[in-house]
């Protein structure tokens, strides 16, 4: 199907199910406490827009929950990829840190958090901890994994044309694993969005995850869904923004030469 | 043209004394893992040599040996006298995949040799606009190797490996996966190549057509173990031409004699398989 019929199809069926949601919510079928209908959530997003949540503006909570993730998100990738890259090439290290990685990496980080709190306090600390670990477990596999993913005859070819050692790292073992570093990472800032707001929706006094929790308290259901789609929607444009970069910085990602 | 004219080498320098190659770990602990047994063989200065037989015969062992990406069980793979112990730029090496690196560009992946040895490119350049020209490829220095066809791309390869000025360019039956057009078209380009640059080839392929069209020598290999079954001087005069050359009855006679040789091999390649 070309683009342009999916966009026009999806964005119908958008307009659809919110059609459907204004009639069963505004009409009444539905308790507005429970469900309330778009355009209440259409006013409540001005509300806060103008006044806030909580005596704090509606932006302020976007941008601490963002900063959260992206401080975290940046630190895990700039540790992460290189140490993944080492455990890629040496054996050595890659046995030495594996247990660890593979205990760490399926366990539910969320979990984490009762200890980070006794840890590190409720303060940024113990959310940026959680949120790394749960980035940077990712980065790592990803990184030694693409390492490994070099082709025989690649590096062969490189050989044959006088290649050193390092040189095939620089020159080949490092930009054929580039592509899938980006996969990743990519994959990496969602893990890490996702984490983000479990840590501030048990541990926070700021930020959309909070927001969410705390009108929970209130039944102020219009705020807690103002707070969901603005999740989804930042979790989205983070992602789209990976894609982009990974257009501009590895346009050869999935071509074969 | 001002670029200094390349001297083709003096010396043989290739040469395997007795070679043997096996692999250990055998798919079936009885199934013999030899796959190259006593192969000698010198390769003159400039001589294009076609290594001819079955597929799973070893052919592409012995450009493995030479090339160092293996070394050998038994005997001597001798590159001005002295063993090879791991690839070099003096042996260019063209794969069955143009195995071009896909975040460079044509012109990169050309100069990759020379830019790795730190060659100023001041000097390589002109080289490298000569040898996409000499290709047909002027004008695609800028393009990705995956905007390119398959021909094009392996006449990229064909440049990559040929720019380093190597002693030999060892070729493991570099058109294989190309179209039967595409094919005849590249084997016209490389003995053109070849004749007006002097390189020593040895090129491995399946196909006697090929083998006779492009080479001054052609070894007709047994089914594995691999040994030098049959050699034979090809006869015509340079420059060949496909067309005539096909018309021509005494390449008939040879074609079918090799021919019988190599299905001979084929076949008891397969039976020794079935056993």
């Amino acid at each position: 199907m070309k683009f342009a019929h999916r966009f026009v199809i999806g964005s119908a069926s958008v307009v659809g199910l919110l059609l459907v949601w204004q009639v069963a919510a505004g009409s009444g079928w539905i308790d507005a406490m429970f469900l309330p209908p778009p355009t209440e959530i259409a006013k409540t997003t001005l509300d806060l827009l103008r006044n806030g949540y909580q005596q704090i503006p509606l932006w302020e909570h976007v941008v601490v929950s963002v900063a959260r993730a992206l401080v975290a998100f940046f630190a895990s990738v700039v540790i992460g990829v290189p140490l993944g890259l080492v455990m890629g090439l040496s054996p050595l290290t890659s046995a030495v840190l594996d247990p660890f990685i593979q205990f760490l990496r399926p366990l539910p980080k969320i979990a984490l958090i009762p200890l980070m709190v006794v840890w590190f306090g409720i303060g940024e600390m113990s959310k940026f901890i959680l949120i790394f670990i749960s980035c940077f477990l990712s980065v790592v596999v990803g990184a030694a994994a693409a390492v490994g993913g070099v082709s025989r005859a690649r590096m062969l070819a490189a050989e044959t044309l006088g290649a050193s050692r390092h040189q095939i790292f620089r020159y080949v073992v490092l930009p054929n694993a580039l592509p899938e570093i980006f996969t990743s990472v990519r994959l990496s800032i969602g893990i890490g969005w996702t984490s983000l707001i479990a840590a501030e929706l048990v541990a926070a006094t700021s930020g959309l995850g909070w927001m969410v929790m705390n009108a929970g308290t209130y039944l102020r259901t219009d705020v807690v869904m103002v707070g969901i789609l603005l999740l989804g929607l930042i979790g989205y444009l983070l992602d789209f923004a990976i894609v982009l970069t990974q257009r501009a910085v590895v346009p050869w990602a999935g071509r074969d030469a | 043209m001002s670029t200094p004219r390349i001297e083709p080498p003096i010396h043989p320098r290739i040469q395997l004394a007795h070679v043997g190659k096996s692999f250990r770990a055998a798919a079936r602990a009885d199934a013999p893992n030899d796959a190259l047994t006593d192969i000698s063989l010198t390769l003159h200065p400039g001589e294009f040599v076609c290594l001819l037989g079955p597929s799973g015969c070893g052919k592409s062992t012995i450009l493995n040996l030479i090339a160092g990406f293996e070394k050998p069980t038994t005997g001597d793979v001798l590159l001005d006298g002295k063993p090879v112990t791991r690839p070099g730029p003096e042996r260019g090496f063209v794969f069955q995949q143009p195995t071009l690196f896909p975040w460079l560009n044509v012109l990169d992946n050309v100069t990759f040799g020379p830019r790795m040895a730190g060659t100023p490119a001041a000097q390589y350049l002109p080289e490298a606009q000569r040898y996409l020209a000499l290709v047909g490829l002027e004008g695609f220095e800028r393009h990705a190797p995956w905007q390119l066809s398959g021909g094009m791309r392996q006449r990229v390869a064909l440049a990559r490996a040929w720019l380093p000025n190597p002693e030999i360019l060892l070729m493991d039956e570099p058109f294989g996966a190309l179209d039967a057009q595409t094919r005849l078209m590249m084997q016209e380009l490389l003995v053109e190549l070849w004749a007006s640059i002097g390189t020593t080839i040895l090129f491995v392929t399946h196909d006697v057509d090929e083998a006779l069209f492009l080479a001054d020598r052609v070894l007709v290999m047994s089914a594995r173990p691999g040994t030098i079954r049959e050699e034979l001087q090809v006869p015509f005069a340079r420059p060949r031409d496909i067309e005539s050359l096909s018309a021509d009855p005494e390449f008939g006679e040879l074609k079918r004699r090799v021919l019988h040789v190599v299905r001979e091999e084929a076949r008891r390649a397969v039976a020794k398989e079935t056993i």
